[in-house]
Parts: C-alpha cells; structure tokens; sequence
C-alpha cells in the first residue's frame, strides 16, 4: 500500500490541495487547472442564474393578478426575452458540463486533466465575452423577441438584436471548445483499465453531451450570423418582406435548439445514475441500457426539431414525420427511468440531500417527459402551442430536470470541491422547499395552459386570475428554497465541518483516489482500474467490508463514517513500457 | 523505462509517397475537367446528382488520400462520417418541408391580404355580399 | 467505438518533467498519446466547420429548389472560367500541403518551407482571382442584399427575376465566409512556415503543420462543392 503511505506522510504538514497551489488572482485567471476552470465556471454561472432568476421573479410577480403591474409592457417582453436568453444560452446550456464536467470529468477517468487544458481556459474567456456582449445588447436597447428570435419581428428590431445574437455566436465557440475538449479527453485520457464498460456514467452523460454540442452548435453560429446580415444587408433570406422565408430560420433555428434540450438534459441524466447507484449503494441496474440509451437519445435528438413549428405552416408530410420520431425519443428516456428505479428496488436507499433531489429528479423528470409526448402529438399540440402548457412543460424538463440535477451533484460533489460538508438539516429543508415550490409553480401552469392562457401575454382574463397567484406564491416557495441553498453554501465554505475523503462511501475513482480536497495534478499515483464504477455488490471482496450491516445506508442515518468506504484502486504500475 | 514508447511514436505514422500524391492530384483536375464539360449538357433532373457526384468524387479522394483518413485511426474516420451524416439529416430534413410546403388541401392557399382583397371585391361588387359571408367557402 | 489505441494516462507526481521531449506536455504520457488527441480534435473542430456551412448549403438548396429559373440566370453571369482557374488553384495547394507533410516527416527542412510557401502564393492567388470576380460584380451593382440594382448589359434583365437577389445573397455570403476561412488559413500556413524555417519541426514531432493541412483541405473541399452549385448550375 504505498499510495496509502504516501498519503500519510503528507497529512503531517498541510497538504498540497489545488486550492492553496498558485491562488494569487493572476494565477486563477491563467490557470489551466480543469478544477479551477470549473470552479470559475462556477461563480459566473451562478451571477448569471441569479440575475435570470429575478427576472422570472419580476415576471412572476407582474403576472401575479390583472390588477397588479410592476412594469409596462414593453419592460415585461423585455424581461421575459433576458430571462429565457440568459437561462437558456448562458446558464443552462453550459451549466452541468462547464461546472461539475470539468470538474469531475478528468477525476473520474483518472487523468490529470483534459486534453487540452488552453483550450479549456480559453473557453472561459470566450464565455465571458458572450457574457460581455449580452450586457452591451441590454444597454443599447431593447430586446423583446423572445429567446427564439423569430423572424421577421426579431429582423426588423434594432441594434440589441445585432449585440444579442453576436453574444449567441460567440458564446457558442465556448460550448464547442468544451464538448470537443472533453470528446477528446474521453476518447484519449482514460486511466489504464479504465475500459468503455467501466466508464462511470456521468462519463457517458457528458460524452453524449458533447457530440451533440459540437455538431449542433455551429449550426445556430451561422444562424445568428445570417441574422446578423439579414438585419444590416436585408439579404433577403428570412424576411418574407425581401422574399425571405421565415419557415426557414425555424428550422435553423431549431436544428441547434432542439438538441440542445439534450445539452441541458443528458448530462443531468449522468449525475442521476451517480447519485441513485451512490445512495442506494446497489450497482446500478442496466448498465449499457443508460450509456447506450444516452447515445441514442443524443442521435434521435436531432431528427425532431420539427416539432416545435407543427403550427408554423410547415408541410404536413414533416408535421407527421417529425411527430413520430419525437414519440420515439420516449423510449430510451423510459429506459433510464425504469433502470434508476429499479437499481433503488431492494437497494439500501440513503436520503441524503442529494438523493432528494435525484427522487425529485424522478418525478419532474417524467411530468417534463411525459407532457412533452403529450404536446408532441400533432391535434394536441395544435390547442396547446403558445400556451402555459408548454411554459410548464420545458420548465419540468429544464429546471425539474437539469437544474434540479445540477443542485443534486453540485450538493454530491460540493465536499470534493470545497472540501467542506454543508448543513444537512438546512439541506433537506431547502430541497423539500425547491420541491413543493417548483410544483406549486409550474403544476399550476400545465392547468393554466390547458385552459387556454397563452403564453408570453402581459395581461389575461379575470378568469386565469386565481392560478397565475397560486403560481407566484410557488415561485416565491421555490426562491427562498433557492436562497436558502446560496446561503448555507456560502456558510459551509467558512464554517462547514471538514469534508473526509469519500463522505459517501461512493466507488469511483473522484472518491476513492482522490484525497479530500484534491491534489493540483488530481492522483498522487495513476491508478489501475479494476474494477466496475459501481460494483457495490462486491462489498466483501473488494471493499473489505463484512458486506451486511457495515457497507449499509439505511439505519445509519446521517453518520457517514459507519459506512465502509469503497477501498482505492490500486496504482498503475510505473514502468509500463509494453503500454 | 517509461517513455520507452516515445521513440518510435512518430515512426507509426503513415508517409504518402509523392507520385500517390501526385496521381490524386491528377485525378482532381481531371474530375473538375469533366465536371465543367458536363455541365455544357442539360441533364434534366440528374443535373444536380451527377454535379454532386462529382464534387462527392473529389472530396473523397482529397479526404482519404491527401488528409489520410485511409491510414489514419479509425476514430478519426468515424467523426468525420457523423458530421457528414448530419449535414445530411439537416438537408433531408429540411427539405421534406420546403419541398412539400402547403401539401395539407384543407387550408386556405390565399394569404390574409389577398383574403382581404376578394372580400373588399365581394363588398364592392354585392350591396348585400355581408349577408352571404356565412362560410370561408364562401368568401372565394 | 473503442477502436483507438489504448489509453494510457498520467504518470506520478514525482517523475514529471523528467526525461520527456521538449513537446511533450505534461498531463500526457507519451507523445503517441498527444500526437492522436490533437488530432481527434483537429477532426471534430473541422466538422464543425462543415456543419457550419452546411446551413448555407440547406439555404441554397431551398431556394434553388423553389426557383429553379432564377437561379440558372442568376449563376450564369458568374464566370465559370475563372471559378474553374480557381478550382485548379486550390486544388493545387492542396497538393502542396500534402507535400510538405509528405517532406516534413522525412525530415527535409528546405522542402518543406518551400511546399508551405507556395501553398501561400496559391492561396494568394485565390483571394486576387476572388476580388477580381467580386468587383466585377460590384461594378454592375450586383450587390447582397438591399443594395443589389443591376445596371448594365448582360445584368439589367435580371432586375425583373424574381429571387435572383436571394441568389446572389447566398453567393456572397458562401463565397464570403469561405474567403474569411482561406485568410485564416493563410495566415496558419505563413506561421507554419517560419516555425518549419526556425527548425521547430522534424520527423519526430510535426503535428501543428499535420493539423494546418487538414484545415487547409476542409477549404480546398468547400470550394470543391462550392464551384459546381454556384457557377455552373
């Protein structure tokens, strides 16, 4: 055990953690540490989530009774427009791969970081460009086309367009140099034995994300270029008003949006299965089904973009074809969510605050699913397109989902990155409130929908009146959640308890190998991966523990140290000159 | 010793020998020799399959050969095939819009402002043409 | 999938910086390992290039598909003769690029400076050719956009077609966006040069120069689909 020894006689002094290596701000600023790329990441987003999260507040709050009004309606289309732009483009999209992908992804494989750590920095520098160029379309003017800039409105606007959609251009190369950064590392950096099986399925989540990130972005850099022109040159292309077809730039439009529902989700659907095989310390059932069914929803997720202009005045003939395959996309996500629930049947399942949220995962994750097949349905969709049903709709899939997974990982992972456990209590509160807020909210919206509200209106019937409050007080429920969670985050960073090494006695390698807060170059000594990312079954073989009561969850309550931890992973050996 | 494996990394590679190279170079021109000559003849509907085969043609000799995708690792050839593949699903697909665009017989062909133009005509032309509206059928 | 060579991946903390070659960065284990990751990049970066295009590639299909005619009358005041001189012209430097990996891994410092440089010229060439054909285009007020106003015979008949701007929009932006790329492209290759001239490339290690090529090729195969859709429809 020399990796252990090691380990040892470094705990005498303090240890070397890529949190006290090189942390002048000069040094964070060209760092090309993937952790510390991740962790600035992490910051900007969380500026972004919150400013678009009290724009939906303000916009909540207008909408709170026909009476009341915080704004005019020129300032709520303004509202709406940044809070869909900045979710979408500048949070969501990039959230779960650029914060815990880069931070996890190269621990995970056992590399020292991702292949191309310069490209890694630079997208960073790109992102805060799109961000800076956001900012700027914000001062020059206003911007009320919504986030899907249809044309002509959006090709007649003025010049915040132009400074918008540059921002979407631009913001774009940072999601590309991402995906391709981390293709790249999956393909090439894995640690020995770290075979494609054994590939922890985050891994897979992010590998699915990233070939959908670099063959539908670019699509949606040219659009917005073409846009660009449209606007300064009248280049005929979108605007009927020059012979233009606005049809088309839907389909540009969409060929990138559509899969990049699937950026959002499909890493989302990594942490899930880290956080349902972890907490119910089982091996996660259907392996290959999840990896493959991933893959698959990534290539399906191109072929029906269409679905979104069933009412647009497209040809009937894709209306149909586009329906179809959008029923199909129901199945590989039926397959994930039948294989989560069964690796939980006869697990020990611990309710740790991010299993929370992986189980609140699981149920806004099917609404989300399945009223997305409802409005996928050709003559549904027709009474439903433009309506709160849709709002409510892809907020269950993006924020029930993607953000409801990126709080359960950042809350997972928030002891490897820190190095501090927070407040669990104050945890389990705060995902209970996020929960029942986010229900409140936006079950009240599918209702809203169904009845006939349109979305995007700043005024409505008296009629609608009693949802849309019981909608802004969900979403005031749901903030303070929210709030809640920023606020004993920031609390564990001074005052939370020191994080051990593997808190969660979970089996991959971030926990096993890694020390608690970890090493600027991640490993200590390469390990050699034996072994399968969640092979809990083998407790007594593998782990050393007696296999019953030891290595359970339940009855353990919240005492993480009667949990034996998964044992390390042994080092590679040095000389592998045959490799 | 660890970086045994160095050594003979860059002797792994593939050198195309010149007259290979030369040879595809040949054939470029030559295919764009053809390419402009045929395009002298009308060839109805084939016109654009026979240009696109020729161009096809080309970039699959400039791919294989000149950008050693032939001797290359088959990973590399696999993402290249993806992203084809998906210009392709983009263009098919949207075509089978563009292409079929008002196929539902059902819908009213005439846009709103000429909607509006036979009615102000049926206005004009019948004192009492508001009482004949009851229908859309009617307004032709 | 797994069909790549196997992975290898970092080394000990203790042993790095030691005995590696002076290319060789850090986080790899061997320069096989670097050598392949670059290169799997290269690859991606370069279909997003084509996805890139290809919406332009979708646009025209559209339009040509909806105005067979316009876009036959449109395209035939393109000069095929110089867009052909120009075909021959990329596609000779793209012969050159070959070349000078081609001498590069054989070690041959001169071949290659001299293979990159007159990959240059001929890229050079493109671009003159290129701003000849535009400004004769300009000259007659064939313009993108609202600016387009034919004047001039051979070019006034086509103010009366329908959709023959969107034609010339798609022609300028195409042909636009490629020109941008070969600009790129030529200030890679000029770089190249002068490090290949500087000695920091030999057969041991070459991949920027292996990496400028393919980027070259993916222009040389634009231009390739480019030439027969615009000029000879």
């Amino acid at each position: 055990m020399e990796a252990a020894a090691h380990a040892a006689s470094q705990t005498d002094a303090e240890p070397r953690t890529y949190l006290n290596h090189e942390t002048s701000l000069w040094e964070w600023l060209t760092t090309k540490d993937h952790k510390k790329i991740g962790i600035m990441y992490l910051i900007s987003l969380a500026v972004v989530f919150l400013v678009a999260g009290l724009l939906a507040m303000a916009v909540r709050l207008e909408l709170m009774s026909p009476d009341f009004s915080i704004m005019s309606a020129s300032q709520y289309n303004q509202t709406f427009t940044m809070h869909g732009i900045m979710m979408v483009f500048l949070f969501i999209v990039p959230s779960i791969p650029a914060i815990l992908g880069n931070f996890v992804l190269p621990l995970q494989i056992g590399a020292k970081d991702v292949a191309f750590p310069r490209l890694n920095l630079a997208s960073w520098y790109v992102y805060i460009a799109g961000g800076a160029l956001t900012v700027t379309a914000l001062l020059v003017g206003e911007l009320s086309t919504g986030w899907t800039f249809y044309t002509p409105y959006s090709s007649q606007q003025g010049t915040a367009v132009i400074f918008m959609t540059g921002a979407i251009f631009v913001s774009g190369f940072a999601s590309i140099f991402t995906g391709l950064n981390f293709i790249v590392t999956i393909h090439k950096m894995r640690a020995p034995g770290m075979t494609w099986n054994r590939l922890p399925l985050f891994v897979w989540g992010l590998y699915a994300t990233s070939i959908v990130q670099v063959l539908a972005t670019p699509v949606v850099g040219i659009t917005m270029l073409l846009l660009i022109l449209e606007q300064t040159l009248q280049i005929g292309i979108f605007d009927p008003a020059l012979g233009g077809d606005p049809i088309l730039f839907q389909h540009f439009f969409w060929f990138y949006s559509h899969p990049a529902v699937y950026i959002m989700i499909l890493p989302a659907f990594g942490i899930l299965s880290e956080l349902i095989a972890t907490f119910s310390r089982q091996r996660i059932f259907g392996y290959r089904a999840i990896a493959l069914s991933s893959v698959a929803i990534a290539m399906l997720g191109f072929l029906v973009w269409g679905h979104h202009m069933f009412v647009s005045g497209q040809s009937a003939i894709s209306s149909i074809v586009f329906s179809l395959i959008t029923y199909l996309i129901g199945i590989p996500s039926g397959i994930k969510i039948f294989n989560w629930i069964a690796t939980m049947y006869k697990g020990s399942v611990w309710l740790q605050t991010p299993m929370l949220y992986a189980l609140s995962f699981l149920f806004l994750f099917t609404i989300g699913g399945l009223t997305g097949i409802m409005v996928g349905v050709l003559g549904v969709d027709v009474h439903l397109h433009d309506t709160y049903f849709v709002v409510g709709h892809f907020h269950y899939v993006m924020m029930g989902g993607s953000v409801i997974a990126l709080l359960g990982g950042m809350h997972y992972w928030w002891p490897k990155i820190t190095g501090r456990m927070y407040n669990e209590t104050l945890g389990k509160i705060a995902a209970g409130l996020v929960f029942v807020g986010f229900n409140v909210t936006f079950f009240t919206q599918l209702v809203l929908g169904s009845q006939g509200m349109p979305r995007r209106y700043y005024e409505y019937v008296d009629r609608f009146a009693e949802l849309h409050m019981i909608s802004t007080i969900g979403s005031f429920i749901l903030a303070s959640g929210l709030f809640l969670v920023l606020g004993y985050a920031l609390h564990s960073l001074f005052y939370g308890k020191k994080a051990p090494q593997n808190p969660w006695a979970a089996a991959t390698l971030e926990w096993t190998n890694v020390a608690a807060i970890p090493d600027p170059h991640n490993f200590t000594s390469t390990p050699l991966v034996t072994r399968g990312p969640y092979d809990f079954h083998k407790a007594d073989e593998v782990f050393g523990g007696s296999g019953d009561g030891q290595a359970r969850g339940d009855g353990a309550g919240s005492d993480a140290s009667r949990l034996a931890p998964p044992e390390a992973a042994p080092s590679a050996p040095k000389e592998d000159a045959s490799a | 010793m660890a970086h045994a494996t160095d050594d003979h990394a860059a002797h792994g590679h593939h050198i195309i020998p010149i007259p290979t190279l030369l040879k595809v170079f040949g054939a470029l021109v030559a295919l764009t020799a053809i390419t402009v000559g045929l395009s002298a003849f009308d060839f109805g509907m084939f016109e654009i399959p026979v240009a696109l085969g020729l161009a096809s043609a080309k970039a699959t000799l400039v791919v294989m050969i000149f950008m050693a995708l032939k001797y290359d690792n088959p990973v590399n050839m696999l993402t290249f095939s993806v992203g084809v593949l998906f210009v392709a699903v983009f263009l098919i697909f949207t075509l089978l819009d563009t292409a079929f665009r008002g196929d539902m017989d059902n819908v009213d062909r005439l846009t709103i402002e000429e909607r509006e133009r036979l009615n102000e005509q049926l206005q004009e032309s019948d004192v009492d043409a508001e009482d004949l509206q009851v229908a859309p059928s009617d307004m032709q | 999938m797994s069909t790549e060579t196997a992975p290898a991946t970092t080394e000990s903390v203790e042993t790095e910086h030691d005995h590696h070659p002076p290319h060789l960065q850090h986080h790899f284990v061997s320069s096989e390992q670097q050598f392949d990751s670059a290169k799997l990049g290269m690859w991606l970066f370069l279909i997003t290039e084509i996805l890139l295009f290809s919406a332009l590639f979708v646009a025209y299909a559209v339009y040509r598909n909806w105005n067979p005619m316009a876009f036959a009358e449109a395209s035939s005041t393109l000069d095929w003769v110089l867009g052909s001189v120009n075909t021959i012209v990329l596609l000779t430097s793209s012969l050159t690029v070959a070349l000078s990996i081609h001498f590069i891994q054989k070690n041959d410092k001169q071949k290659t400076v001299i293979s990159l440089l007159s990959t240059l010229v001929l890229a050079g060439g493109f671009l003159v050719i290129k701003y000849f054909e535009y400004m004769a285009k300009f000259e007659h007020g064939i313009y993108p956009g609202e600016a387009f106003a034919p004047t001039g015979s051979g070019y006034e008949y086509l103010a009366a077609i329908p959709y023959v701007p969107q034609f010339f929009s798609i022609y300028f932006v195409m042909t636009g966006i490629h020109g941008v790329h070969v600009v790129i492209g030529m200030g890679l290759i000029g770089w190249m040069a002068w490090r290949a001239h500087r000695g920091d490339f030999s057969d041991e290690w070459y991949t920027p120069v292996e990496l400028t090529g393919l980027y070259w090729h993916i222009v040389d195969i634009i231009w390739i689909f480019l030439f027969p859709l615009l000029y000879l429809v």
